[in-house]
């Protein structure tokens, strides 16, 4: 039942931000690269999570748990990496962006970069180590 | 670490999906101890050794080297 209610609610985020994207790209109007590079991130992301509630879902039908101890484990380890990368990000985006493009960032744009970042970071750390084993 | 749990499981004609069942886990976990790539919890070893008419020690073999 929890398991149940955990993806129902998962495809119901999910699928809020796919409409939030498709609104935002069709009113977009020509979308410069500085706008398409978050976006992607953000549709990386999206379709990492689709990946997970699809394997969750294939789980549940076989009559598995959707999450066990492992993957319990694994869904720290994940967050550790995302948190570690968010705080990166958050010194790294300033410094990447005023010396190799000589552009400072606002203050939302660091936000934004820890968040992206730390989302896929934490998606990417998932995913592997859900499949590598530990 | 290595186990026996392969050789236990085809003594009772159990596939990893059966197993993984039993004790209430996914697949894949029953396929990375195996391999031994994952550390089972004490409590899933027990389980796990239950479910294979076995004792922990019989199914996991610590290498002390």
């Amino acid at each position: 039942m929890k398991d149940k209610l955990g993806i129902s609610v998962g495809i119901g985020i999910t699928a809020l931000a796919i409409v939030t994207i498709l609104f935002y790209i069709m009113n977009a109007g020509n979308l410069e690269l500085n706008e398409i590079l978050p976006l992607l991130i953000v549709l990386i992301l999206i379709v990492s999570t689709i990946y997970i509630l699809w394997d969750r879902i294939k789980n549940i039908k076989k009559g598995l748990p959707a999450q066990d101890e492992r993957l319990k484990i694994t869904n720290y380890k994940a967050c550790y990496y995302g948190f570690i990368a968010s705080i990166w990000s958050a010194v790294g985006a300033p410094l990447i962006s005023g010396i190799f493009f000589d552009y400072e960032l606002s203050g939302h744009h660091v936000t934004a970069a820890v968040v992206l970042f730390g989302g896929i970071t934490f998606m990417i750390s998932y995913i592997y180590l859900a499949w590598k084993g530990y | 670490m290595k186990t026996r749990i392969k050789e236990l499981r085809a003594r009772y004609d159990l596939t990893q999906e059966d197993l993984a069942r039993k004790v209430g886990v996914r697949r894949e976990t029953i396929l990375f101890i195996e391999k031994g790539k994952y550390n089972p919890s004490l409590k899933l070893a027990y389980d796990i050794a239950k479910a294979l008419n076995a004792t922990i020690e019989e199914l996991f073999i610590f290498d002390e080297g």
